[in-house]
């Protein structure tokens, strides 16, 4: 093989690790689609959860929810391990809730067993981080 | 439209006043009352109903009845009433003979006007509990009634609910949109020809005259199991309840078993059940005779399909089958009831639905005489209210309401084949509820 060709797919071999590890990246953190988002919330979240702020149902309004403190919301009974949880909701906590509400917060009453799509779930959180802004 | 045409505004002044005021008071009652359940859970109706009007359930309103009925908001102060007002138009195609309160044709009535008792009381009790005056009969009497306890527990590891219900009908307690109580069509005409006159047992036979109490268990969001018995309300009771006159309060049940079995899942996006139920019972049908009871086994299976998707387009599929084998306790002589219904319906945005049903019974003596009755109908009904953003005028914002025509078709009516679509039926109807 000449010096040519090694360089070739020396390039090439770089090439593919940077793509790999660029879809690693991706995967582990994709970036989510705010109106795919707004459907599943729609379907899996809409009939206790509102967005218009204030308006709480079973669940709380969710209006703005991300960078609040669990569970201080007025107007709406939280559970007490909601309350006590001392969460922030940041992206990264709203996406492990999400993923399992009663493994992040034990006796938490949120009756939902949760979204295991990263995909999802990236796409639910884009819709809620658009929403208040 | 020219079933329409005739004597369509011709409803008298002293119709029209006592329909205003009628209606007037229940506004007035829903200023200081929300209706219960949507104001309990702070839920719009469409979160636990197709097409944002009952009774059809969503699983949300499934799992709602199933939880006895308590599921809240956490605020407490709720005042559980609520109120209901049915009020229709119905022509057949060919006149009938007039009865007590019904012309020949083209009724305008005030079908029914409901008061419930509904939500929670504990934190593990809840009701739904029906007072009904009958614009038709001009009566009033206790209507369905289910009083249930209700708690979480975990079941060999799995999330599951335990529960009893104490009610007056069996089937009112199901909570799945299937059998007789809650199935298509979820309303009908109070002076039209329903699905003719033969029915089996479980299908309303002994609706109101009985209370009894069924234990329940839902495994893992899953699994359904219930079973039950009931016995007759005594004659007095009955009066006192508005049943009727004595002569009809004197059926008396002797030892029955009612059982359901279903399986349920919920995909958020679609959802499905298939289930299977049962009531074996032995009833005198006269207890101021010495005959002896006679013995019901009745058996049904059924299934529901639920596309739910983003709520924009809804669509359901359902359909039961009752077989109905009854022994007469003197002859020993068997007859049998075997009942069909499949429906579907299609709803828009939560406000415009279409649906479409048809029925079969088939109801042989114990010669093979056939008293059955079979045909199909079709609904349009538009439900402005009762879904986020779309609520009624202040201040009855809770008010909902649904617009809706039927068209009843005949091709069969207790075993009359020849004449059958004398009896079909438009029944235009607005059914409003505080």
């Amino acid at each position: 093989m000449s010096g040519q060709s090694k360089k070739h797919w020396i390039s090439v071999l770089g090439a593919l690790v940077f793509v790999c590890g660029a879809t690693a990246h991706v995967q582990a953190q994709p970036v989510g689609d705010a109106q795919k988002g707004a459907s599943l919330f729609a379907t899996h979240c809409a009939e206790c959860h509102s967005m218009k702020e204030g308006k709480h149902k079973k669940g709380p309004a969710l209006f703005s929810i991300l960078g609040t403190k669990a569970g201080q919301q007025a107007g709406y009974a939280y559970s007490e391990a909601m309350k006590s949880s001392n969460v922030t909701w940041t992206a990264e906590a709203l996406g492990r809730y999400v993923t399992s509400p009663k493994g992040f917060i034990p006796g938490g009453k949120m009756k939902y067993d949760g979204m295991e799509n990263p995909g999802e779930r990236a796409d639910l959180l884009a819709y809620l981080s658009s929403q208040g802004k | 439209m020219l079933f329409m045409k005739k004597n369509w505004y011709t409803v008298d002044a002293g119709m029209a006043c006592k329909w205003f005021l009628i209606l007037f008071s229940l506004l007035c009652f829903e200023a200081h009352a929300l209706p219960s359940y949507a104001r309990q859970t702070g839920m719009d109706c469409a979160g636990c109903h197709v097409g944002a009007y009952g009774p059809q359930l969503t699983p949300a309103g499934i799992r709602f009845k199933i939880g006895g009925y308590t599921d809240s908001d956490g605020q407490e102060g709720k005042v559980p009433l609520s109120a209901m007002v049915v009020g229709s138009r119905t022509h057949t195609q060919v006149d009938q003979a007039p009865a007590p309160g019904i012309r020949a044709n083209n009724n305008t009535k005030m079908d029914e006007a409901s008061v419930f008792l509904a939500g929670r009381w504990t934190q593990n009790v809840g009701s739904f509990i029906q007072v009904t005056y009958d614009g038709v009969a001009k009566t009033s009497a206790l209507d369905h009634m289910d009083i249930r306890y209700a708690r979480p527990v975990e079941l060999n590891g799995k999330e599951s609910i335990i529960g009893v219900s104490v009610n007056n009908n069996p089937g009112v307690q199901d909570p799945f949109n299937t059998m007789p109580v809650w199935g298509f069509p979820y309303v009908s005409s109070p002076v039209g020809f329903g699905t003719g006159g033969a029915a089996s047992l479980i299908n309303g036979g002994l609706e109101h005259r009985v209370t009894g109490a069924s234990a329940y268990v839902f495994y893992d969001d899953a699994l359904y199991g219930e079973f039950g018995t009931y016995r007759s309300l005594s004659s007095a009771a009955q009066t006192k309840l508005g049943l009727g006159p004595v002569a009809d309060t004197n059926q008396r049940l002797g030892g029955n078993a009612y059982w359901r079995l279903g399986w349920f899942k919920d995909y958020k996006a679609q959802s499905f059940h298939l289930g299977m139920f049962g009531w074996n019972a032995n009833l005198q049908e006269d207890k101021t005779t010495p005959d002896p009871r006679n013995k019901y086994r009745d058996l049904g299976v059924d299934g529901n399909y639920q596309f739910l998707g983003t709520r924009e387009h809804v669509a359901t599929l359902g359909g039961s089958y009752i077989r109905e084998h009854k022994t007469d306790g003197t002859t020993n002589l068997v007859s049998t009831v075997d009942e069909y219904k499949l429906n579907a319906s299609y709803h828009y945005n939560q406000t415009w639905g279409m649906g479409a049903g048809v029925f079969a019974n088939k109801a042989l003596d114990a010669v093979g005489a056939d008293a059955g009755t079979r045909g199909y109908l079709w609904q349009l009904d538009w439900t402005p209210w009762g879904k986020e953003g779309h609520s009624a005028p202040a201040p009855w914002s809770a008010a909902n309401l649904r617009l809706g025509a039927q068209y009843w078709v005949y091709s069969k009516f207790n075993g009359n084949t020849a004449n059958a679509r004398d009896q079909n039926t438009l029944y235009i109807f607005a059914w409003t509820s505080f």
